[in-house]
């Protein structure tokens, strides 16, 4: 009897042996896992942008969104809204009004809140809900109508500060700027892990795999961060000041080709684009072309210098007006026929004499030295979208191009572009590719950028370069430029205007817009700074010499301060302007 | 059983010794060796081991609620760490620094200057600082959209000369148009 009992028992264990092994071992083991096992991604820091200084332009934080069942908190409604307005800058009657939606269970109350606030507002939530529930059982329990999910939150502390360059990450993770360019070195490579759970706690000797994440790598650029917001500033000021449409900035070292500035007004704050006015997200100072008029009269001079076609004292004789072909050019100031030196067209910033000097180069001299000075082709400095400007071929040029040309119309160029040709000029004729990382970094694109990267090529002589210097020593001089308000005290300062009208791309002609702009370096006889500043469309009737001279002084400056430059304690020259009968 | 036992129970080094023991007529003591021991020791191995296991388990799952409390206290500090960070940044902020700069009256001054402390010489042009230098740092005011703020409407009025007093010449209403620089090739 006994034994029958006992066959019995262990042929029913038999038979529920070969139920669980036999006929589908495979769904009981998924089904084990699944009750036991949990699989938490293991997130990648994201890399950090940081200025030169090591301060960061750009964080990531641990964020959370704030999560609301509109079912379950309709009768808080009120209580956890005024909670969430107090700590969390929320609207409040926005949040009541998605606390009490109908037929949803679902509502963003909140998103990218730094950790310790999202828990600290559910904390208080529950704080709060926790007396006003009357069922004892449902007290005991947390009150689960607003939870938390994780919602990666990247910070820019110095909200406008480079916006342009860094650009921003959206809503749905997508970067923009320079997050983009570097997505791959800054956001790493999730982990993954896989382990047992009971009761909320880790089974110790329970299955369990690890993938470590790989953090992202931090990018470190050569922007200054208090000379970017200086000059941000200044910026904004001067286009503001001049009812101007919109500008940049640049504040580059002549030496080593570094941007400690790149600055674009209008701009927007990068931890929150969504109030950014349209069409200012971008980065124009390297995205958009524009001509860059007179300030391109140095590439031209100091390459006649260069081929010793002229010298500071070459005299011109400057007509009215000049024809060429079909076209004819005119001054930005009418003058009779007019004595000036090289200096002078200089000084004074004569189309016409520029043109007629200009006249010496051949079309592929020109072209060919223009495209040395880094027209026509991207400095690469590692942004997306970067464009190349325009110097048309040569071949194609008629006589009236190579006079436009020769004064800065009818090619196109981006700021920096125009920037590090001047650049050029400060760094003794030799030419130094811009870098805005610092060492080297690898764009997502593959190409390898940054200051280990830099290249430099001599593009004029070192007496050609130091007699340009000394030529645009005369344009802030008040006696005889056309920009006295590019001055720093104390310092000899070499520099150039330009006003350039705006080609409208509605008609492909020339509209009423200027773009002026003011480059230039300080101290002349031993440059450490070099700064240009572009200007478009201002409606206050002012040029490069009364709109950006003085932003440029500004900046300059604030840079010989804060970089502890001191004065050379050298005089400037005092060329000659006019010859003949107009020497007075 | 026996039989096994002893030969167990003889080591091989003892074997000389027995051999010789044997000479002499001495009778057999070989003792039977007592089990009790034995199967305490066993008991104790496996109790003591069971016992040990099962404290081990739980101080292996008493490690686990621990490292799970560590685990969540340490992501709670990370996120204050980060947070303090987001503030310490905000308090850097160059526009937050000059704000408060502002309110304080210190402006940006205009021309670099320098001591030279070896020897106390000036260099550079120092000149005191004043209220005009101060820069604005926020962005100017939003500009109000036509509708609201409609432009000065400009009314030129001939100059009244004795032959133009007619009729006709009554005065008319002319927008004053925006100042625009010159066309053409004008360039500075």
């Amino acid at each position: 009897m006994f034994l029958l009992v006992v066959a019995m028992v262990v042929s029913l264990f038999g038979v529920r042996l070969f139920q669980l092994q036999g006929l589908d071992p495979k769904a009981y083991a998924a089904k084990a896992r699944e009750q036991g096992a949990v699989t938490a991604v293991l997130p990648a820091k994201r890399g950090e942008i940081l200025d030169r200084t090591g301060s960061p332009l750009a964080q990531s934080v641990q964020g959370r969104m704030l999560i609301a069942d509109p079912a379950l908190t309709r009768p808080y409604a009120a209580v956890i809204a005024r909670v969430l307005a107090d700590r969390l800058d929320v609207d409040y009657f926005d949040t009541l009004a998605k606390l009490t939606k109908k037929n949803s269970r679902f509502q963003y109350l909140a998103r990218r809140i730094p950790s310790t606030q999202a828990t600290a507002a559910v904390t208080a939530i529950q704080a709060k809900i926790k007396p006003l529930i009357k069922d004892k059982e449902k007290r005991a329990v947390p009150f689960g109508g607003v939870t938390l999910m994780s919602d990666p939150l990247r910070s820019y502390p110095g909200k406008d500060v480079a916006a342009n360059l860094l650009g921003f990450i959206n809503a749905n993770g997508q970067p923009s700027g320079l997050e983009l360019s570097f997505d791959k070195l800054l956001s790493g490579k999730d982990g993954k892990q896989t382990y047992e759970v009971g009761g909320g706690n880790r089974i110790p000797l329970g299955q369990n795999t690890t993938v470590e994440p790989r953090n992202g790598k931090d990018l470190e650029l050569t922007i200054d961060r208090d000379t970017q917001w200086y000059v941000q500033r200044v910026l904004c000021n001067a286009v503001e000041g001049s009812g101007a449409e919109s500008g940049s900035a640049v504040v580059m070292r002549p030496g080593t080709g570094e941007v400690l500035a790149l600055a674009d007004c209008p701009t927007f704050d990068a931890n929150d684009p969504s109030t950014a006015k349209k069409g200012t997200l971008g980065a124009p100072s390297l995205q958009n072309v524009y001509e860059p008029g007179s300030v391109e009269k140095v590439l031209t001079v100091s390459s006649l210098l260069d081929a010793h076609k002229v010298t500071p004292r070459t005299k011109i004789t400057v007509a009215p007006e000049l024809h060429v072909a079909d076209r004819t050019i005119h001054d930005w100031f009418t003058h009779p026929v007019l004595h000036l030196t090289m200096t002078g067209v200089i000084a004074k910033s004569s189309n016409i004499g520029t043109a007629e000097a200009a006249t010496q180069l051949t079309h592929e001299q020109l072209y060919d030295k223009l495209r040395e000075f880094g027209l026509g082709s991207r400095t690469g400095v590692g942004l997306a979208g970067e464009t190349a400007g325009l110097v048309p071929d040569w071949h194609s040029w008629s006589a009236v191009n190579q006079a436009t040309i020769a004064f800065g119309q009818g090619i196109s160029v981006n700021t920096l572009q125009m920037a590090a040709a001047i650049n050029t000029i400060a760094n003794h004729g030799v030419y130094v590719s811009p870098s805005l990382v610092k060492g080297s970094a690898t764009t997502d694109s593959g190409q390898q950028v940054g200051t280990d990267h830099t290249t430099k090529r001599r593009v004029v002589s070192t007496e050609a370069a130091t007699k340009m210097t000394r030529m645009m020593e005369m344009v802030p001089n008040p006696e005889t430029g056309t920009a006295p308000g590019a001055q720093v005290a104390g310092y000899r300062v070499a520099g150039k205007t330009g006003t350039a009208q705006e080609v409208d791309p509605k008609c492909k002609c020339y509209g009423n817009g200027f773009t002026v702009s003011f480059a230039g370096f300080a101290p002349a006889d031993k440059p450490a700074f070099t700064v240009y500043v572009v200007i478009n469309k201002p409606t206050n009737g002012g040029g490069g010499g009364s709109i950006g001279g003085p932003a440029f002084s500004k900046i300059q400056s604030f840079l010989l301060q804060r970089y502890g430059v001191t004065p050379t304690g050298t005089k400037a020259p005092n060329l000659p302007i006019y010859w003949g009968s107009d020497l007075r | 059983m026996s039989i096994l036992k002893s030969e167990i129970r003889v080591p091989r080094f003892a074997e000389e010794t027995l051999r010789r023991a044997r000479l002499s007529v001495v009778p057999d003591r070989v003792e039977e060796a007592r089990r009790a021991p034995f199967v305490a020791l066993v008991v104790l191995l496996l109790g003591g081991g069971v016992a040990g296991l099962l404290a081990f388990n739980t101080s292996m799952q008493q490690a686990s609620f621990h490292a799970t409390a560590l685990e969540n206290r340490a992501d709670a500090l990370t996120a204050k760490k980060q947070a303090l960070s987001m503030q310490l940044a905000a308090k850097r902020d160059p526009q937050a620094l000059a704000a408060r700069a502002k309110a304080l009256g210190m402006v940006v001054p205009t021309d670099p200057a320098f001591i030279r402390l070896t020897d106390g010489t000036i260099l550079g042009q120092p000149t005191a600082a004043t209220p005009d230098d101060s820069m604005r740092i926020n962005p100017a005011p939003a500009v109000k959209p036509e509708v609201l703020a409609p432009k000065p409407r400009v009314v030129k009025v001939p100059a009244a000369t004795p032959a133009a007093v007619t009729p006709s010449a009554s005065p008319s209403t002319v927008e004053k148009k925006p100042h625009r620089q010159k066309k053409g090739h004008s360039i500075q």
